[in-house]
Protein backbone atom coordinates (compact mmCIF):
# COMPACT_ATOMS: atom_id res chain seq x y z
CA UNK A 1 0.00 0.00 0.00
CA UNK A 2 1.62 3.28 -0.84
CA UNK A 3 1.91 5.99 1.81
CA UNK A 4 -1.03 8.24 -0.31
CA UNK A 5 -3.77 5.15 -0.12
CA UNK A 6 -2.91 4.96 3.88
CA UNK A 7 -3.09 8.52 4.42
CA UNK A 8 -6.54 8.66 2.45
CA UNK A 9 -7.43 5.68 4.68
CA UNK A 10 -6.54 7.46 8.15
CA UNK A 11 -8.67 10.43 6.84
CA UNK A 12 -11.90 8.32 5.95
CA UNK A 13 -11.39 6.73 9.14
CA UNK A 14 -11.50 10.39 10.36
CA UNK A 15 -14.14 11.50 8.86
CA UNK A 16 -16.42 8.70 9.90
CA UNK A 17 -15.81 7.83 13.39
CA UNK A 18 -18.59 5.87 14.52
CA UNK A 19 -19.91 3.25 14.12
CA UNK A 20 -19.73 1.76 10.68
CA UNK A 21 -22.35 -0.75 11.03
CA UNK A 22 -25.21 1.59 10.87
CA UNK A 23 -22.67 4.11 9.34
CA UNK A 24 -25.78 5.11 7.01
CA UNK A 25 -26.99 8.57 7.10
CA UNK A 26 -25.71 10.96 8.91
CA UNK A 27 -27.47 14.10 10.17
CA UNK A 28 -24.89 16.02 8.31
CA UNK A 29 -24.60 14.11 5.20
CA UNK A 30 -28.64 14.04 4.64
CA UNK A 31 -28.35 17.90 5.19
CA UNK A 32 -25.54 18.36 2.40
CA UNK A 33 -27.39 16.18 -0.14
CA UNK A 34 -30.80 18.62 0.38
CA UNK A 35 -28.08 20.94 -0.11
CA UNK A 36 -26.61 20.09 -2.91
CA UNK A 37 -29.98 18.81 -4.78
CA UNK A 38 -32.25 22.05 -3.24
CA UNK A 39 -29.14 24.55 -5.47
CA UNK A 40 -29.53 22.70 -8.41
CA UNK A 41 -32.96 22.67 -8.56
CA UNK A 42 -33.33 26.48 -7.60
CA UNK A 43 -30.81 26.95 -10.30
CA UNK A 44 -32.86 25.15 -12.91
CA UNK A 45 -36.50 26.44 -12.06
CA UNK A 46 -34.72 30.20 -12.04
CA UNK A 47 -32.72 29.65 -15.28
CA UNK A 48 -35.54 32.48 -17.62
CA UNK A 49 -33.19 30.70 -20.68
CA UNK A 50 -35.15 27.80 -20.48
CA UNK A 51 -38.42 27.25 -21.79
CA UNK A 52 -41.11 25.66 -19.46
CA UNK A 53 -40.47 22.24 -21.14
CA UNK A 54 -36.44 22.50 -20.76
CA UNK A 55 -37.12 23.55 -17.32
CA UNK A 56 -39.70 20.90 -16.40
CA UNK A 57 -37.06 18.12 -17.97
CA UNK A 58 -34.26 19.15 -16.20
CA UNK A 59 -36.28 19.47 -13.16
CA UNK A 60 -37.42 15.91 -13.67
CA UNK A 61 -34.03 14.54 -14.32
CA UNK A 62 -33.05 15.80 -11.23
CA UNK A 63 -35.97 14.01 -9.90
CA UNK A 64 -35.06 10.87 -10.51
CA UNK A 65 -31.89 11.23 -9.15
CA UNK A 66 -32.53 12.13 -5.50
CA UNK A 67 -35.95 10.60 -4.98
CA UNK A 68 -36.10 6.89 -4.07
CA UNK A 69 -38.99 6.17 -6.39
CA UNK A 70 -39.22 2.76 -6.15
CA UNK A 71 -39.58 2.61 -2.47
CA UNK A 72 -41.67 5.76 -2.47
CA UNK A 73 -44.17 4.02 -4.88
CA UNK A 74 -44.33 0.60 -2.64
CA UNK A 75 -44.97 2.70 0.44
CA UNK A 76 -47.81 4.64 -1.16
CA UNK A 77 -49.48 1.24 -2.45
CA UNK A 78 -49.10 0.06 1.30
CA UNK A 79 -50.72 -3.15 1.77
CA UNK A 80 -52.22 -3.35 -1.80
CA UNK A 81 -49.12 -4.19 -3.02
CA UNK A 82 -48.64 -7.50 -1.92
CA UNK A 83 -52.19 -8.11 -3.19
CA UNK A 84 -51.25 -7.05 -6.71
CA UNK A 85 -49.96 -9.65 -9.27
CA UNK A 86 -46.46 -8.87 -10.61
CA UNK A 87 -47.24 -7.71 -13.92
CA UNK A 88 -49.70 -5.54 -12.15
CA UNK A 89 -46.77 -4.35 -9.73
CA UNK A 90 -44.29 -3.49 -12.71
CA UNK A 91 -46.99 -1.23 -14.83
CA UNK A 92 -47.96 0.34 -11.28
CA UNK A 93 -44.60 1.35 -10.66
CA UNK A 94 -44.39 2.58 -14.25
CA UNK A 95 -47.28 4.76 -14.15
CA UNK A 96 -46.15 6.02 -10.58
CA UNK A 97 -43.12 7.33 -11.51
CA UNK A 98 -44.36 9.08 -14.25
CA UNK A 99 -47.16 10.73 -12.20
CA UNK A 100 -44.91 11.30 -9.29
CA UNK A 101 -42.47 12.62 -11.90
CA UNK A 102 -44.71 15.00 -13.96
CA UNK A 103 -46.96 16.27 -10.84
CA UNK A 104 -43.47 17.59 -8.77
CA UNK A 105 -41.48 19.00 -11.87
CA UNK A 106 -44.96 20.90 -12.71
CA UNK A 107 -45.14 21.84 -9.43
CA UNK A 108 -41.77 23.35 -8.68
CA UNK A 109 -41.36 23.96 -12.58
CA UNK A 110 -43.74 26.85 -11.76
CA UNK A 111 -42.04 28.43 -8.64
CA UNK A 112 -40.35 31.21 -10.84
CA UNK A 113 -38.06 33.52 -8.39
CA UNK A 114 -37.93 30.91 -5.35
CA UNK A 115 -35.07 30.80 -2.96
CA UNK A 116 -34.85 28.79 -0.31
CA UNK A 117 -31.98 28.13 3.09
CA UNK A 118 -32.21 24.94 4.86
CA UNK A 119 -32.42 24.47 8.49
CA UNK A 120 -29.72 23.09 11.09
CA UNK A 121 -30.41 20.25 13.35
CA UNK A 122 -32.65 18.30 11.12
CA UNK A 123 -34.96 15.60 12.95
CA UNK A 124 -34.59 11.84 13.09
CA UNK A 125 -37.40 9.55 12.99
CA UNK A 126 -36.52 6.00 12.90
CA UNK A 127 -33.53 5.62 10.45
CA UNK A 128 -34.17 8.82 8.59
CA UNK A 129 -33.13 12.14 8.59
CA UNK A 130 -36.00 14.93 8.09
CA UNK A 131 -34.41 18.14 6.72
CA UNK A 132 -36.65 21.36 6.87
CA UNK A 133 -36.18 24.42 4.79
CA UNK A 134 -37.64 27.37 4.18
CA UNK A 135 -38.56 28.19 0.67
CA UNK A 136 -39.58 31.98 -0.29
CA UNK A 137 -41.21 33.29 -3.33
CA UNK A 138 -41.51 36.77 -4.08
CA UNK A 139 -44.35 38.37 -3.00
CA UNK A 140 -45.81 34.81 -0.86
CA UNK A 141 -45.07 34.12 2.51
CA UNK A 142 -42.34 31.88 3.52
CA UNK A 143 -43.62 28.13 3.38
CA UNK A 144 -41.81 25.38 5.35
CA UNK A 145 -41.11 21.78 3.60
CA UNK A 146 -39.09 19.31 5.21
CA UNK A 147 -37.69 16.26 3.19
CA UNK A 148 -37.17 13.15 4.47
CA UNK A 149 -34.06 11.56 3.09
CA UNK A 150 -33.31 7.70 3.89
CA UNK A 151 -30.16 5.54 2.86
CA UNK A 152 -31.01 3.69 -0.43
CA UNK A 153 -28.21 1.34 -1.80
CA UNK A 154 -25.32 3.23 -0.07
CA UNK A 155 -26.96 6.72 -1.43
CA UNK A 156 -28.95 9.51 0.14
CA UNK A 157 -32.38 9.32 -1.34
CA UNK A 158 -35.58 11.14 -0.24
CA UNK A 159 -38.31 9.47 0.33
CA UNK A 160 -40.79 11.85 1.75
CA UNK A 161 -41.90 15.35 1.00
CA UNK A 162 -43.89 17.43 4.15
CA UNK A 163 -45.58 20.49 3.49
CA UNK A 164 -47.19 22.39 6.32
CA UNK A 165 -47.30 19.02 8.21
CA UNK A 166 -48.45 16.85 5.60
CA UNK A 167 -46.72 14.19 4.29
CA UNK A 168 -46.74 13.71 0.36
CA UNK A 169 -46.14 9.94 0.46
CA UNK A 170 -48.90 9.42 3.45
CA UNK A 171 -51.83 11.44 1.57
CA UNK A 172 -50.87 9.92 -1.93
CA UNK A 173 -51.38 6.16 0.19
CA UNK A 174 -54.62 7.97 1.08
CA UNK A 175 -55.79 9.13 -2.00
CA UNK A 176 -54.75 5.67 -3.53
CA UNK A 177 -56.45 3.74 -1.21
CA UNK A 178 -59.35 5.08 -1.73
CA UNK A 179 -59.37 4.82 -5.38
CA UNK A 180 -58.45 1.04 -4.98
CA UNK A 181 -61.33 0.23 -2.08
CA UNK A 182 -63.72 2.43 -4.47
CA UNK A 183 -62.90 0.46 -7.55
CA UNK A 184 -63.83 -3.22 -6.12
CA UNK A 185 -60.49 -3.49 -4.21
CA UNK A 186 -58.55 -3.94 -7.53
CA UNK A 187 -55.20 -2.34 -8.22
CA UNK A 188 -56.17 -2.44 -11.75
CA UNK A 189 -58.64 0.21 -11.11
CA UNK A 190 -55.39 2.41 -9.59
CA UNK A 191 -53.63 1.31 -12.96
CA UNK A 192 -56.73 2.35 -15.17
CA UNK A 193 -57.16 5.98 -13.42
CA UNK A 194 -53.32 6.49 -13.25
CA UNK A 195 -53.39 5.53 -17.09
CA UNK A 196 -56.32 8.20 -17.64
CA UNK A 197 -54.73 10.90 -15.32
CA UNK A 198 -51.14 10.31 -18.11
CA UNK A 199 -53.35 10.70 -21.14
CA UNK A 200 -52.53 6.83 -22.43
CA UNK B 1 -69.11 -1.11 16.42
CA UNK B 2 -68.98 0.54 19.31
CA UNK B 3 -66.67 3.44 18.01
CA UNK B 4 -69.04 3.77 14.83
CA UNK B 5 -72.25 4.35 16.53
CA UNK B 6 -70.36 6.58 19.41
CA UNK B 7 -68.78 8.81 16.60
CA UNK B 8 -72.36 9.21 15.10
CA UNK B 9 -73.39 10.43 17.98
CA UNK B 10 -71.12 12.68 17.82
CA UNK B 11 -72.46 14.11 14.39
CA UNK B 12 -76.01 13.94 15.68
CA UNK B 13 -74.33 16.41 17.80
CA UNK B 14 -72.76 18.80 15.37
CA UNK B 15 -76.83 18.64 13.96
CA UNK B 16 -75.30 17.01 10.23
CA UNK B 17 -76.74 13.50 10.67
CA UNK B 18 -78.46 12.27 7.95
CA UNK B 19 -80.20 8.46 8.43
CA UNK B 20 -77.57 5.55 7.03
CA UNK B 21 -75.23 8.20 6.34
CA UNK B 22 -72.61 6.13 8.38
CA UNK B 23 -69.78 3.98 6.37
CA UNK B 24 -69.58 0.00 7.25
CA UNK B 25 -66.28 -0.69 8.46
CA UNK B 26 -64.03 -3.54 7.62
CA UNK B 27 -64.66 -6.79 8.86
CA UNK B 28 -62.40 -7.32 12.17
CA UNK B 29 -60.20 -9.94 10.24
CA UNK B 30 -58.92 -7.39 7.86
CA UNK B 31 -56.60 -6.05 10.05
CA UNK B 32 -54.69 -4.17 7.67
CA UNK B 33 -57.94 -2.53 6.47
CA UNK B 34 -59.68 -1.59 9.59
CA UNK B 35 -56.35 0.11 10.41
CA UNK B 36 -57.00 2.05 7.32
CA UNK B 37 -60.28 2.75 8.39
CA UNK B 38 -59.43 3.99 11.70
CA UNK B 39 -56.56 6.03 10.25
CA UNK B 40 -59.31 8.08 7.73
CA UNK B 41 -61.05 8.74 10.97
CA UNK B 42 -64.48 9.09 8.38
CA UNK B 43 -67.03 7.48 9.82
CA UNK B 44 -69.44 9.06 7.90
CA UNK B 45 -67.98 9.01 4.35
CA UNK B 46 -71.28 8.67 1.97
CA UNK B 47 -72.43 11.74 3.66
CA UNK B 48 -68.63 13.37 3.55
CA UNK B 49 -68.92 12.97 0.08
CA UNK B 50 -71.87 13.84 -1.16
CA UNK B 51 -71.50 17.06 0.92
CA UNK B 52 -67.95 17.41 -1.40
CA UNK B 53 -69.64 17.02 -4.24
CA UNK B 54 -72.13 19.18 -3.64
CA UNK B 55 -69.51 21.90 -2.51
CA UNK B 56 -67.13 20.86 -5.30
CA UNK B 57 -70.30 21.48 -7.87
CA UNK B 58 -71.23 25.67 -6.38
CA UNK B 59 -67.21 25.61 -6.23
CA UNK B 60 -66.81 25.62 -10.05
CA UNK B 61 -70.18 27.72 -10.81
CA UNK B 62 -69.37 30.55 -8.13
CA UNK B 63 -66.79 30.26 -5.39
CA UNK B 64 -64.08 29.72 -7.59
CA UNK B 65 -64.45 32.51 -10.14
CA UNK B 66 -65.47 34.85 -7.18
CA UNK B 67 -62.49 34.12 -5.67
CA UNK B 68 -60.71 34.29 -9.21
CA UNK B 69 -62.35 37.95 -10.12
CA UNK B 70 -61.38 39.29 -6.04
CA UNK B 71 -57.56 38.80 -7.38
CA UNK B 72 -57.83 39.99 -10.34
CA UNK B 73 -60.09 43.02 -9.04
CA UNK B 74 -57.59 43.85 -5.68
CA UNK B 75 -54.04 43.43 -6.45
CA UNK B 76 -51.70 41.94 -4.54
CA UNK B 77 -50.84 44.24 -2.05
CA UNK B 78 -54.32 45.38 -1.47
CA UNK B 79 -55.04 41.88 -0.56
CA UNK B 80 -52.37 41.82 2.01
CA UNK B 81 -53.75 45.09 3.66
CA UNK B 82 -57.18 43.42 3.46
CA UNK B 83 -55.93 40.76 4.61
CA UNK B 84 -53.92 42.45 7.68
CA UNK B 85 -57.32 44.24 8.38
CA UNK B 86 -59.45 41.28 9.17
CA UNK B 87 -56.58 39.97 11.54
CA UNK B 88 -56.72 43.08 13.33
CA UNK B 89 -60.67 43.07 13.36
CA UNK B 90 -59.88 39.16 14.73
CA UNK B 91 -58.07 40.75 17.54
CA UNK B 92 -61.03 40.19 20.76
CA UNK B 93 -61.01 36.49 19.36
CA UNK B 94 -57.32 35.60 19.22
CA UNK B 95 -56.65 37.71 22.61
CA UNK B 96 -59.77 35.35 24.19
CA UNK B 97 -57.58 32.32 23.17
CA UNK B 98 -54.78 33.14 24.13
CA UNK B 99 -55.68 33.93 27.60
CA UNK B 100 -58.10 30.72 27.56
CA UNK B 101 -54.94 28.79 27.09
CA UNK B 102 -52.83 30.81 29.71
CA UNK B 103 -50.42 32.33 27.32
CA UNK B 104 -49.96 35.67 28.66
CA UNK B 105 -47.04 36.13 26.33
CA UNK B 106 -48.70 35.52 23.12
CA UNK B 107 -51.93 37.68 24.89
CA UNK B 108 -49.53 40.46 25.10
CA UNK B 109 -48.09 40.25 21.57
CA UNK B 110 -51.84 39.87 20.33
CA UNK B 111 -52.83 43.21 22.51
CA UNK B 112 -49.39 45.09 21.35
CA UNK B 113 -49.84 44.52 17.90
CA UNK B 114 -53.47 45.59 17.77
CA UNK B 115 -52.68 48.96 19.63
CA UNK B 116 -49.62 49.59 16.96
CA UNK B 117 -51.33 48.33 13.80
CA UNK B 118 -54.54 50.30 14.90
CA UNK B 119 -52.77 53.65 14.94
CA UNK B 120 -49.21 52.96 13.02
CA UNK B 121 -50.57 50.85 10.56
CA UNK B 122 -53.78 52.97 9.47
CA UNK B 123 -56.56 50.81 11.48
CA UNK B 124 -54.87 47.66 10.92
CA UNK B 125 -54.48 48.19 6.59
CA UNK B 126 -50.31 47.70 7.48
CA UNK B 127 -48.52 45.06 9.83
CA UNK B 128 -46.34 46.88 11.21
CA UNK B 129 -45.84 45.05 14.12
CA UNK B 130 -44.72 42.51 12.29
CA UNK B 131 -42.69 44.95 9.61
CA UNK B 132 -40.74 47.16 12.22
CA UNK B 133 -41.03 45.37 15.47
CA UNK B 134 -41.33 41.80 14.63
CA UNK B 135 -43.90 40.38 16.56
CA UNK B 136 -45.72 38.42 13.62
CA UNK B 137 -49.48 37.53 13.24
CA UNK B 138 -50.11 34.37 15.32
CA UNK B 139 -53.33 33.05 14.73
CA UNK B 140 -55.19 31.63 17.37
CA UNK B 141 -58.81 29.70 17.96
CA UNK B 142 -61.24 28.11 20.23
CA UNK B 143 -60.64 24.99 18.19
CA UNK B 144 -57.18 25.04 19.14
CA UNK B 145 -58.00 25.97 23.01
CA UNK B 146 -60.15 22.91 23.22
CA UNK B 147 -57.10 20.96 21.29
CA UNK B 148 -55.16 22.03 23.94
CA UNK B 149 -57.37 20.90 26.97
CA UNK B 150 -57.18 17.68 25.76
CA UNK B 151 -60.46 17.75 23.13
CA UNK B 152 -60.19 15.22 20.99
CA UNK B 153 -60.67 16.84 17.61
CA UNK B 154 -63.58 13.69 16.63
CA UNK B 155 -64.47 11.97 13.30
CA UNK B 156 -64.08 13.77 10.38
CA UNK B 157 -66.39 16.32 8.74
CA UNK B 158 -66.98 17.93 5.21
CA UNK B 159 -68.90 20.56 6.06
CA UNK B 160 -70.40 22.88 2.34
CA UNK B 161 -68.92 26.27 2.00
CA UNK B 162 -66.31 25.71 5.43
CA UNK B 163 -64.58 22.66 3.67
CA UNK B 164 -62.90 20.35 5.94
CA UNK B 165 -63.57 20.20 9.84
CA UNK B 166 -64.40 17.90 12.85
CA UNK B 167 -66.46 18.46 15.48
CA UNK B 168 -64.03 19.96 18.05
CA UNK B 169 -62.94 22.64 15.49
CA UNK B 170 -66.42 22.96 14.09
CA UNK B 171 -67.36 24.28 17.62
CA UNK B 172 -64.22 25.78 18.11
CA UNK B 173 -65.66 28.03 14.80
CA UNK B 174 -69.13 28.78 16.13
CA UNK B 175 -67.81 29.91 19.79
CA UNK B 176 -65.38 32.53 17.67
CA UNK B 177 -67.96 33.78 15.78
CA UNK B 178 -70.62 34.10 18.54
CA UNK B 179 -67.63 35.43 21.22
CA UNK B 180 -66.45 38.27 18.95
CA UNK B 181 -67.45 41.51 20.09
CA UNK B 182 -67.27 43.23 16.72
CA UNK B 183 -70.29 41.30 15.55
CA UNK B 184 -72.79 42.28 18.80
CA UNK B 185 -71.99 45.85 18.45
CA UNK B 186 -74.59 48.29 16.58
CA UNK B 187 -77.91 47.49 15.36
CA UNK B 188 -79.36 48.40 12.23
CA UNK B 189 -79.27 47.58 8.39
CA UNK B 190 -75.89 49.78 7.86
CA UNK B 191 -74.40 47.62 11.02
CA UNK B 192 -75.56 44.47 9.39
CA UNK B 193 -74.57 45.31 5.54
CA UNK B 194 -71.21 45.56 6.95
CA UNK B 195 -71.31 42.50 9.17
CA UNK B 196 -72.04 40.79 6.36
CA UNK B 197 -69.75 42.42 3.91
CA UNK B 198 -66.86 41.68 7.16
CA UNK B 199 -67.73 37.59 6.30
CA UNK B 200 -67.61 37.90 2.75
CA UNK B 201 -64.25 39.26 2.65
CA UNK B 202 -63.46 37.08 5.45
CA UNK B 203 -64.73 34.33 3.19
CA UNK B 204 -62.96 35.49 0.12
CA UNK B 205 -59.22 35.99 1.66
CA UNK B 206 -59.43 32.25 3.49
CA UNK B 207 -60.82 31.09 -0.33
CA UNK B 208 -57.74 33.27 -1.53
CA UNK B 209 -55.30 31.77 0.27
CA UNK B 210 -56.00 27.98 -0.16
CA UNK B 211 -57.21 28.56 -4.17
CA UNK B 212 -53.37 27.70 -5.44
CA UNK B 213 -53.37 24.23 -2.91
CA UNK B 214 -57.08 23.30 -4.72
CA UNK B 215 -56.06 23.85 -7.88
CA UNK B 216 -53.10 21.79 -7.34
CA UNK B 217 -55.43 19.04 -6.10
CA UNK B 218 -58.22 19.17 -8.54
CA UNK B 219 -55.22 18.87 -10.90
CA UNK B 220 -53.54 15.82 -9.96
CA UNK B 221 -55.65 13.88 -7.71
CA UNK B 222 -57.02 10.68 -8.48
CA UNK B 223 -59.74 11.41 -5.46
CA UNK B 224 -59.75 14.86 -4.96
CA UNK B 225 -61.73 14.11 -1.70
CA UNK B 226 -59.48 11.27 -0.10
CA UNK B 227 -56.21 14.23 -0.83
CA UNK B 228 -58.27 16.80 0.87
CA UNK B 229 -59.04 14.88 3.76
CA UNK B 230 -55.77 13.09 4.23
CA UNK B 231 -54.10 16.43 3.82
CA UNK B 232 -56.47 18.48 6.27
CA UNK B 233 -56.26 16.22 8.92
CA UNK B 234 -51.91 15.89 8.94
CA UNK B 235 -51.65 19.35 9.21
CA UNK B 236 -54.39 20.37 11.66
CA UNK B 237 -52.46 17.59 13.62
CA UNK B 238 -49.67 19.08 13.07
CA UNK B 239 -50.20 22.53 13.82
CA UNK B 240 -51.81 21.01 17.43
CA UNK B 241 -48.51 19.08 17.80
CA UNK B 242 -46.38 22.14 17.33
CA UNK B 243 -48.30 24.12 20.00
CA UNK B 244 -47.85 21.69 22.05
CA UNK B 245 -44.56 21.60 21.67
CA UNK B 246 -43.87 25.32 21.77
CA UNK B 247 -45.74 25.14 25.48
CA UNK B 248 -43.29 22.49 26.69
CA UNK B 249 -40.35 24.31 25.66
CA UNK B 250 -41.79 27.58 27.09
CA UNK B 251 -40.57 28.52 30.22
Amino acid sequence: MRRRDLYGLLLLAWLCPIAPARAALTPARATAFIQAAGEELVAVINDRGLSTEERRQRVAAILRRSVDIEGVGRFVLGRFWRQASPAEQAEYLRLFEESLIRNLAGRFGELQGVAFTVERNPRLIEEDVVVATIVTRPGQPPVTLEWRVAEVGGQPRIVDLIAEGASLRLTQRSEYAAVITRGGNQVSALNAALRRQLGQ
Amino acid sequence: MREVSRSCRLLLAAGLLLLGACATPPPPEDAEALAEFRAANDPAEPLNRTLFAIDRAADRLALRPLTIAYREVVPEPARQGVRNLLRNLRTPVTLMNDMLQGEPRRAGDTLGRFLINTTLGLGGLIDVADAHFGVPYRRNGFGTTLALWGVEPGPYLYLPLLGPYNPRDALGFGVDVVANPLAWFGQGSEVMALDIAWAGMTYLDQRDAVQDQLDEVERTSLDPYATIRAVSQQQRAAEIDRRRAERRSAP
